[in-house]
C-alpha cells in the first residue's frame, strides 16, 4: 500500500494511515503507541536521506505557499521563535471496530466517541512557532530550483492522487481554495528588513499597542511564519532560536477556528496561543523529520572541498584585499575584521563566553561615513544573517530590543536581539547625539552591553528575566571609543585612500562565503610547546603593563586562535602567534 | 444523621437510596447534607465509563430541596466533556458502583474501572482520620482507643478546630497519609476523584458526629504530596491523577460567578420553579410552566437574584526560571480555583499547587456536539501554598530558638540526598573542595574564598537568658584594586546565598537599605517598607561600592551589623525589625589604587567604628608576582583549549553546593569542645601578647574581644563545613589562620610591620600615635627654646625648618606640624593666627 515514493510526497497521510494499519495488524496495541513511531518516520527518513528526493519536496516560502497543496509533504526552514507548549490530542480512536489515528493531522473526519478513555488514548505533541531566520540576506534565500519543483509538471498525476485523497479526506477541496485566497503573496519580510538603516529602524519598532499580529517586526499576517507540530522528540533537541529544516505535512483548516465562547477555560483570557494565528494566515506543519541547519546550509552552491591550506590561503588573501579595500586600504583594520568574522562563542565558563571577539572601529567622521555603509554592504554579502542597528537616542528610547512575554496573548514577542546563532550585528554609533535616555533607553543600553560582554540576552518574562545565551558577532562603528558598548578590541581606522570599489565577481563572493562558513567551524588545538610560549608571552605582557586584565589576555589568546583558523589550520603555530602579537602591537600603536 | 461511629453506622447513613428518606434530622436543610446526598445521587446503577467526569459541582452553597430530584439515573456529575465546571473541593461524582450502597447485602463495591473497594477506602480513611498521631508508631488496632483518651489525633483536633471556627476545609498533609497508610496514599494519588469523594464523606460524617448542629460543608484539601512534578513533565499519563507542582502565578482572571442552581419564574402566572441544578454544564430551562393550572409555554424566565452562584477563577501558572532548561521557554498551565481558593494568589506569587490534572476536549462550536481531537488541560486545584523565593531554605537555623515552633511545612531533604551530602562531608578534603567550587572561574584568592565560605555557613547565634545576644553572622569586607574580581565574587555569593540581596552602594540610600515608612496611597495608612537589609534577614546582603555610599547610609549599618536589628522611629511607628544579615561589602581604595604607604584607614576612608564590625577584612591587591602571573596565563590559555573541563571535574556544581550549605545551616549546630576552647584562649592571649614589646612602653592592641567572637564564629562555621557537631582544635587553628591572613593584610601597621588592632578600632596605629606625641614634644621644646612669651611670632614653615635642622633624620610634614601646633594651642601654650604662631 505504501507504494511508490511519489505517494509519500503527495499523500503523506496515506502513508501514515497505511503504516498505522499495518502496525495494528501486526498486533500492536494502539494505546501503547504513544510517543513512539510505528514506522512512518523511518519511511520518510529513508526516502529523504536521498538528496534528490529531498529537493523534490517543495520548500514553504511566501512565494510557494500559494500553490503548495495542503496535505502534501513540504519543507520549511526557519528559526524557532517561540514555543507554544504541548498539545494533547486523541492519538488513536476506534471508528466502529477500526482503529484510526490522529497523529500528523489537526482534526479528524470521523466523530470521536466521547468519553471512553480506554479507547481514546491521549497523546501529546509540541507546538513551535517558527519564523524565517531574522536578517536573512537575499543571497542566502533558497534559489528557485531549491524551493522544489513547482506543481506544474506533475499536476496530472497530482490530480489523480488528489481524487484518491479526496475520498479519504473530504475537506481537502475547500481547504485548498481557502488557502489560495487567504495567503496572497505580498512582499517578503526581509526586503524591508535590512536594506537600509532607516528602514531597519522603522521595521524594528513594533507597535506594541497594536494588534497581536505585529509579533515580529516587519512581519505581517501573511509572511511565511509557520506553526510546526513536533512529535516524539526529546525536548533538548529543539531549542529556542535554533534554525531548523522541518519536513512534514502541511495542513491548514480554517474550519477549526478557535471558538472561545464555548470553553470556560479560555473565557478568562485568550489562553490558546493558536488563536492568534489564524490557520489561513499561518500554515501548520506536522513534522516528520527535522534537521538543524548551520550557516553552511545557507550557501547556494556548496563547493564540496576540503579546506586545503593553500586553497584557503588564496581565498584568505583575496578576502583580506577586499576587506581592506572596503576599509579604505586599512590593512590592520581588515585583519581585525577578518578575525572578527571568524569568531564564535567556543565555550562558556561560568559567566564568561570564551571565543567571542567584538570589534569597535573608531575614528569615523563625516568623510569616512561612506566606509560604514560599504562595510555594512560587504558584511551582508559575506554572512547569511546580518543586522544593522543605527544607534540613536530616539532608537534606544523606543526600540524593543529584548523579547518580551506578553501574557495577554501568551506569546513571546520578539525583539531585535532575538537572533539566530551566528548572526552578525553592526551597531552604528556614529549617528548618536547627546540626549536623554528614558527608562526604556537605559534598559536597552544595558541589554546591548550584556550582549557585548556576556553574549547573553535577557528575555523579559515580566515577573522575572531569563538570560538566554546567544552567539552574535558584534561590530561597533563610532567616532571615539564607545563607552556604551565596550567591545573586546578598539581599532581606530586609518583609511588612506578614497575608496573606489570594483565590482566583486560572483565566484569570489561564493568562495569567501564558503571560506567564512567552513573555517569558522574548524576544531583547534594547542601544542604544549606553543602553549609554553604563549604563557610566557602573556606573563611578559602582564609584567610590562600592570593594567592588563584577564579579559585583555584572554582576548589575545582568542586572536591567536582565530588567526590560525583564518589560515585553515587547526593548531596554533608560533608563526601565527607572532603575527597575532604584531597585529596587536600595531593596534596599540594606533591607540596612543 | 447517624451518629454512630462505627463503619457500619456510616454505611447506614449512606444506604438509603431514596433521597426523601434522608435525614429527617434537624440538619435536613443544612449545607452539609446536600453534598452527601448528592453524592449518593451520583452513585448510579450504571457503570458507564466516564473519562471526563468533572468533580462534582459542589456543594457547599447549595440548599437541599432540589436535590431530591435524581437525574433519571444519570449521575449529575457526569457532564459534557466540555464543561470544566466543577467546583472546588470535592465530590467527584463518580464513585459509581454505588449501587452497593443501595443494597444492604452489598459485597465489596469497586470504583468503576479500578480495584478500589469503596468500603476499604472508606475504612482506611476513617482509620487515618481517627488514629493518625504525628509521632505515633502504632496505627490502627484497638490500642489506639486507649490512646484516644490521652492524646487526641492530629486530625480529630483539626476537625474540632474547624467546627469551632466554622471553617470550611481541612488541610490534610499527604505525607501523613503516606506515613499512615501507603496504600491509601497511592490510591488517592491515582484515583483522586473517587478517593476524595469518599474522604469528604467520611469527614462530614465525623463532623456531624462531633457536632450535629454543624451546618457547613467541610472539604478535604490535600497538600504536600511526596513527590512534586515539574510542569514540563506533565504528560497524558498524569491526567486524572493528583499532582503537585511549583510555579509562579502570571495571570488571574476576574472572579467568575458560576451558576449552580437556577430558579425560574413563570411570566404568566408568577410561579417559581424549584431550583434547577446545573447538569452537564448547562441548565435545563423549563419550556413549560410547571403549575398545572398555567402550563403556558416558553414563559419561564430566570430569576437572577435567587440563583445560586459559586466563585470560580482561572489562574495561569508558569514554571519558575530555575526549572527551565537551556534554550527553552517556560511552560504554563491553567489552574481552576473555586470558592475559598479564589484570590489566594496574585500574579508574581510563587506557589506550590496540589490538584488534579484534567483534560477537557475542545468542541468545535458552542452548539455543536462534535469535538476536536484536541484537549485542553488544566489543574483542578485542591490546595495552594505560597512558597518562598530564595534558593536556599529561608527557615534556617541561624536563629537561636529553633526546636520549638518549627514550621511543619518546611521542606525536608529526602534521605537519599542527605546521605549523599553526608558522604560528601566525610571526604577529608571537603574544605578544599568547597573552596574550589566557590566561584571556580575566579582565579586564586583561596583565602578570601575560604572566608566567604565561612560566611555562607555562618556561626551559631547565641541568646543569653539575660537577653544579650551574639550574632552568628560573619561580616566580610573586601577592599582592593579595580579589576580584582571583587564584584564577581559578590555576584556569585549573592546567587548562592539564602535571601541574598545585592545592592550597589552608590545607588542605595539609608532607607533603601534599612526600612522606611510610607503612606499607603489607597488607605492613607502608614506602612513599613523593608529595605535591603531587612529583606535579607538570615541571608547575605552584598553591598558593592561600599566606599561610594553616603555617610548617612553607612551609619545605618552600625546597628545592623552588631545588634542585627533595624530600629525605626518615625511617623507614629516605632519598630525594631530583625535584620540578621551577614554583610558582604566591597570597596575600592580611596585613591582608586591601594597606596601601600598609607594605612588601611587612609586607603579605605571608612569610619573605624564601622570597620571594626567586619570580622574579616581582605585586601585584594594586584601584586606583581611572576608566579601568580604565570598561573593566570596558564588558566587563560586552558580556558581556550578546553582543558577547563578537566579542571572543573572535582568541583561541586552550584545546586549541590547550595544543598550542602543549606543542610549544614539547618541541621548542624556545632559546640565548642574543651580542647578547642583552650586553644582559643591560648591563641587569643598569644595574639594580645604580641603587642607588648620588651623594653618598650608602647602598647599595641593586637586583638580585641570582638576578635574572639569573630574567631568563635569562624571556627563554628568551619566545623559546620565538615558537618561536625563539635568544634575541634584544628577548626580554631584554621580560624586563627584566616583571621591572621585577613589582619595581616588589613591591620598591618606599615611603619612597623606588626598587627595593630588600633588601626581598625581607632584608625590610628599605636606607632603613629607615638610619633605624633613625640612631634608635639619636640615642637614644644623648640618653641620653649626659640620664642619668648609675647615675643615675635614665627611662621609655621620656619618652625618646620628649625625642627628639621634639629633632627635631620626625621621626616616631618607640614600637616603633622600644624596639628601638633594646634594641640599645643589648645593647651594654651601658644596661640595661632593663620600661619603665624605666637607664644602666650
Amino acid at each position: 500500500m505504501v507504494g511508490p515514493q511519489y505517494d509519500l510526497l503527495a499523500n503523506p497521510l496515506g502513508a501514515v494511515r497505511s503504516t498505522f494499519d499495518a502496525a495494528i495488524a501486526t498486533g500492536s496495541d494502539p494505546t501503547s503507541l504513544n510517543n513512539r513511531d510505528w514506522g512512518v518516520i523511518d519511511l520518510f527518513r529513508n526516502l529523504l536521506s536521498d538528496q534528490s528526493h529531498l529537493s523534490q519536496v517543495p520548500l514553504l516560502t511566501p512565494a510557494t505557499v500559494r500553490y503548495v497543496k495542503p496535505y502534501t509533504l513540504v519543507r520549511f526552514r526557519g528559526m524557532i521563535q517561540d514555543m507554544l507548549g504541548n498539545e494533547f490530542y486523541v492519538g488513536a480512536f476506534k471508528d466502529g471496530s477500526v482503529w484510526r489515528t490522529n497523529k500528523f493531522t489537526d482534526f479528524c473526519q470521523h466523530s470521536i466517541p466521547v468519553g471512553c478513555s480506554a479507547d481514546t488514548p491521549i497523546w501529546e505533541r509540541r507546538l513551535l512557532y517558527c519564523v524565517p531566520v531574522p536578517g536573512l540576506n537575499s543571497w542566502a534565500e533558497p534559489s528557485a530550483e531549491a524551493v522544489g519543483n513547482p506543481s506544474m509538471d506533475w499536476t496530472s498525476e497530482q490530480r489523480e492522487k488528489r481524487r484518491r485523497g479526496d475520498e479519504e479526506s473530504p475537506s481537502n477541496m475547500p481547504v485548498e481554495g481557502d488557502e489560495v485566497e487567504g495567503s496572497p503573496n505580498t512582499k517578503r519580510m526581509r526586503e524591508g528588513e535590512c536594506t537600509s538603516p532607516a528602514s531597519q529602524s522603522h521595521g524594528a519598532v513594533p507597535e506594541i499597542a497594536g494588534s497581536s499580529m505585529s509579533l515580529l517586526p516587519g512581519l505581517n499576517g501573511n509572511s511565511s511564519s509557520c506553526i510546526v507540530k513536533v512529535y516524539d522528540t526529546p525536548e533538548s533537541e529543539l531549542k529556542l532560536n535554533d534554525i531548523f529544516e522541518f519536513v512534514g505535512i502541511l495542513t491548514s483548516d480554517p474550519e477549526l477556528q478557535e471558538d472561545n465562547e464555548d470553553s470556560d477555560l479560555s473565557n478568562g483570557f485568550g489562553e490558546d496561543p493558536l488563536h492568534h494565528f489564524p490557520a489561513d494566515k499561518v500554515p501548520r506543519l506536522h513534522c516528520f523529520i527535522h534537521r538543524k541547519l548551520s550557516v553552511q546550509d545557507f550557501l547556494q552552491n556548496k563547493p564540496i572541498i576540503e579546506p586545503k591550506p593553500d586553497l584557503v590561503k588564496g581565498i584568505r588573501e583575496s578576502l583580506l584585499r577586499h576587506l581592506s579595500a572596503v576599509l579604505g586600504n586599512d590593512e590592520v583594520a581588515a585583519h581585525f575584521m577578518l578575525l572578527h568574522l571568524l569568531s564564535k562563542v567556543e565555550a562558556r565558563v561560568d559567566a564568561l563566553a570564551v571565543g567571542k571577539f567584538s570589534v569597535n572601529f573608531t575614528c569615523f567622521s563625516k568623510e569616512t561615513a561612506s566606509i560604514g555603509k560599504q562595510l555594512n554592504h560587504a558584511v551582508k554579502n559575506l554572512v547569511p544573517f546580518t543586522h544593522c542597528m543605527p544607534l540613536t537616542v530616539q532608537y534606544l528610547n523606543t526600540a524593543s530590543l529584548a523579547p518580551k512575554k506578553n501574557y495577554d496573548t501568551n506569546r513571546l514577542e520578539t525583539g531585535v536581539l532575538q537572533l539566530a546563532e551566528g548572526s552578525h550585528l553592526i551597531v552604528d554609533e556614529t549617528q548618536l547625539k547627546a540626549g536623554t535616555l528614558n527608562s526604556v533607553g537605559v534598559e536597552n543600553a544595558r541589554l546591548l552591553k550584556n550582549v557585548m560582554e556576556l553574549q547573553k540576552v535577557e528575555y523579559d518574562f515580566k515577573y522575572y528575566k531569563m538570560e538566554m545565551a546567544t552567539d552574535v558577532q558584534l561590530l561597533v562603528l563610532s567616532e571615539g571609543k564607545s563607552n556604551i558598548l565596550p567591545a573586546d578590541v578598539i581599532v581606530p581606522i586609518r583609511p588612506s585612500a578614497t575608496i573606489c570599489l570594483e565590482a566583486v565577481a560572483a565566484e569570489a563572493l561564493e568562495a569567501w562565503r564558503w571560506y567564512l562558513a567552513t573555517v569558522r567551524q574548524l576544531p583547534h588545538s594547542f601544542e604544549s610547546e606553543t602553549q609554553q610560549v604563549v604563557e610566557s608571552d602573556l606573563v611578559a605582557a602582564i609584567q610590562a603593563d600592570r593594567s592588563l586584565n584577564t579579559q585583555d589576555l584572554s582576548r589575545l589568546v582568542t586572536m591567536g586562535r582565530l588567526m590560525c583558523l583564518s589560515f585553515g589550520e587547526t593548531t596554533l603555530s608560533l608563526e601565527h602567534w607572532q603575527m597575532t602579537k604584531e597585529l596587536e602591537r600595531l593596534r596599540r600603536e594606533r591607540l596612543n | 444523621m447517624a451518629s454512630d461511629s462505627t463503619p457500619s453506622g456510616f454505611q447506614q447513613v449512606v444506604r438509603p437510596s431514596s433521597p426523601d428518606n434522608s435525614n429527617s434530622s434537624p440538619i435536613a436543610n443544612t449545607y452539609s447534607s446536600p453534598g452527601r446526598r448528592r453524592r449518593r445521587q451520583s452513585i448510579t446503577p450504571s457503570g458507564t465509563p466516564q473519562p471526563n467526569r468533572s468533580r462534582f459541582a459542589s456543594s457547599d452553597a447549595t440548599p437541599t430541596p432540589s436535590r431530591h430530584r435524581r437525574g433519571g439515573g444519570i449521575p449529575s456529575g457526569r457532564r459534557g466533556p466540555a464543561t470544566p465546571t466543577s467546583t472546588s473541593e470535592d465530590f467527584p461524582m463518580s464513585s459509581e458502583g454505588g449501587d452497593g450502597y443501595d443494597m444492604d447485602d452489598a459485597g465489596p463495591t469497586y470504583v468503576w474501572g479500578t480495584n478500589i473497594s469503596v468500603e476499604d477506602v472508606n475504612d482506611a480513611i476513617q482509620r487515618f482520620l481517627k488514629h493518625f498521631r504525628e509521632k505515633s508508631a502504632s496505627q490502627g488496632g484497638d490500642d489506639d482507643l486507649d490512646m484516644d483518651l490521652d492524646i487526641e489525633g492530629k486530625y480529630e483536633k483539626l476537625i474540632k478546630q474547624v467546627i469551632e471556627l466554622e471553617g470550611e476545609s481541612i488541610d490534610v498533609d499527604a505525607r501523613d497519609v503516606f506515613d499512615h497508610d501507603h496504600e491509601l496514599y497511592s490510591k488517592m494519588v491515582r484515583y483522586p476523584l473517587e478517593v476524595l469523594a469518599i474522604f469528604d464523606m467520611v469527614l462530614m460524617n465525623m463532623v456531624t458526629r462531633m457536632n450535629p448542629m454543624f451546618e457547613k460543608h467541610v472539604q478535604t484539601r490535600i497538600f504536600n504530596l511526596k513527590s512534586s512534578t515539574s510542569m514540563r513533565n506533565l504528560n497524558p499519563s498524569d491526567i486524572e491523577r493528583m499532582v503537585s507542582m511549583k510555579g509562579m502565578i502570571i495571570r488571574c482572571s476576574s472572579i467568575i460567578p458560576e451558576i449552580r442552581e437556577a430558579i425560574f419564574r413563570c411570566l404568566v402566572c408568577g410561579f417559581c420553579s424549584d431550583p434547577v441544578p446545573v447538569e452537564r454544564g448547562r441548565i435545563a430551562e423549563p419550556t413549560v410552566c410547571l403549575r398545572e393550572e398555567c402550563q403556558s409555554r416558553n414563559s419561564m424566565t430566570l430569576v437572577h437574584n435567587r440563583c445560586k452562584f459559586s466563585d470560580k477563577q482561572i489562574v495561569r501558572l508558569q514554571e519558575t526560571p530555575d526549572e527551565i532548561p537551556e534554550g527553552g521557554t517556560p511552560h504554563t498551565v491553567s489552574l481552576l480555583l473555586h470558592d475559598k481558593l479564589v484570590d489566594t494568589g496574585k500574579p508574581g506569587d510563587r506557589v506550590e499547587v496540589t490538584g488534579i490534572y484534567r483534560a477537557m476536549s475542545v468542541r468545535v462550536g458552542p452548539t455543536q456536539r462534535t469535538v476536536k481531537s484536541l484537549f485542553k488541560t488544566y489543574i483542578d486545584c485542591l490546595h495552594i501554598k505560597k512558597t518562598s523565593k530564595s534558593r536556599m531554605l529561608v527557615e534556617d537555623a541561624m536563629e537561636v530558638d529553633n526546636g520549638q515552633g518549627r514550621n511543619p511545612e518546611e521542606v525536608l531533604f529526602d534521605e537519599e540526598k542527605v546521605a549523599k551530602l553526608k558522604e560528601l562531608s566525610k571526604q577529608p578534603d571537603i574544605y578544599e573542595r568547597l573552596t574550589k567550587s566557590l566561584a571556580p572561574n575566579i582565579w586564586e584568592l583561596d583565602d578570601v574564598k575560604k572566608g566567604l565560605l565561612c560566611q555562607l555557613f555562618g556561626g551559631n547565634a547565641l541568646k543569653l537568658a539575660s537577653g544579650a545576644s551574639f550574632r552568628g553572622d560573619i561580616n566580610i569586607l573586601l577592599v582592593g584594586d579595580p579589576g580584582t574580581s571583587k564584584s564577581q565574587l559578590l555576584q556569585y555569593i549573592h546567587k548562592l546565598s539564602p535571601r541574598g540581596i545585592y545592592t550597589s552602594g552608590r545607588g542605595s540610600s539609608a532607607v533603601g537599605l534599612t526600612a522606611y515608612v510610607a503612606k499607603d496611597p489607597e488607605t492613607g495608612e502608614t506602612v513599613l517598607e523593608s529595605g535591603a537589609l531587612v529583606l535579607s534577614d538570615r541571608g547575605i546582603c552584598c553591598i558593592d561600592e561600599f566606599d561610594k555610599m553616603s555617610d548617612n547610609a553607612r551609619s545605618m549599618l552600625h546597628e545592623v551589623m552588631e545588634q542585627q536589628t533595624v530600629s525605626i522611629a518615625k511617623a507614629g511607628i516605632i519598630a525594631s525589625l530583625n535584620a540578621r544579615t551577614s554583610v558582604l561589602a566591597c570597596a575600592n581604595p580611596s585613591g582608586s589604587r591601594y597606596n601601600p604607604r598609607l594605612s588601611v584607614i587612609d586607603n579605605i576612608h571608612l569610619p573605624p567604628t564601622l570597620l571594626s564590625r567586619f570580622d574579616l577584612i581582605y585586601l585584594m591587591l594586584d601584586k606583581a608576582d611572576e608566579q601568580t602571573d604565570r598561573r593566570l596565563a596558564k588558566h587563560i590559555v586552558s580556558l581556550h583549549y578546553k582543558d577547563y573541563e578537566n579542571i572543573e571535574q572535582d568541583v561541586l556544581d552550584i545546586s549541590t553546593l547550595t544543598d550542602y550549605v543549606s543542610y549544614a545551616r539547618k541541621h548542624i549546630h556545632p559546640q565548642l569542645s574543651d580542647e578547642a576552647a583552650d586553644e582559643l584562649i591560648t591563641g587569643y592571649v598569644k595574639i594580645r601578647g604580641r603587642g607588648k614589646f620588651s623594653g618598650s612602653s608602647k602598647k599595641v592592641i593586637t586583638a580585641t574581644p570582638r576578635q574572639i567572637e569573630s574567631l568563635l564564629r569562624l571556627s563554628e562555621a568551619l566545623a559546620r563545613i565538615r558537618f561536625s557537631e563539635s568544634v575541634e582544635k584544628h577548626d580554631v587553628v584554621e580560624a586563627f589562620r584566616l583571621l591572621e591572613v585577613a589582619m595581616q593584610q588589613s591591620a598591618m601597621d606599615t611603619r612597623t610591620g606588626t598587627i595593630d588592632m588600633d588601626l581598625i578600632t581607632t584608625g590610628v596605629s599605636a606607632s603613629e600615635r607615638m610619633r605624633r606625641e613625640s612631634l608635639i614634644q619636640d615642637t614644644r621644646n623648640m618653641i620653649m627654646e626659640k620664642m619668648q612669651i609675647g615675643g615675635r611670632s614665627m611662621r609655621l614653615l620656619e618652625i618646620l625648618e628649625e625642627l628639621k635642622n634639629q633632627s635631620p633624620g626625621s621626616e616631618i610634614h607640614l600637616n603633622d606640624l600644624r596639628s601638633a601646633v594646634a594641640t599645643l594651642a589648645s593647651e594654651g601654650f601658644v596661640s595661632m593666627a593663620g600661619d603665624s604662631v605666637k607664644r602666650t
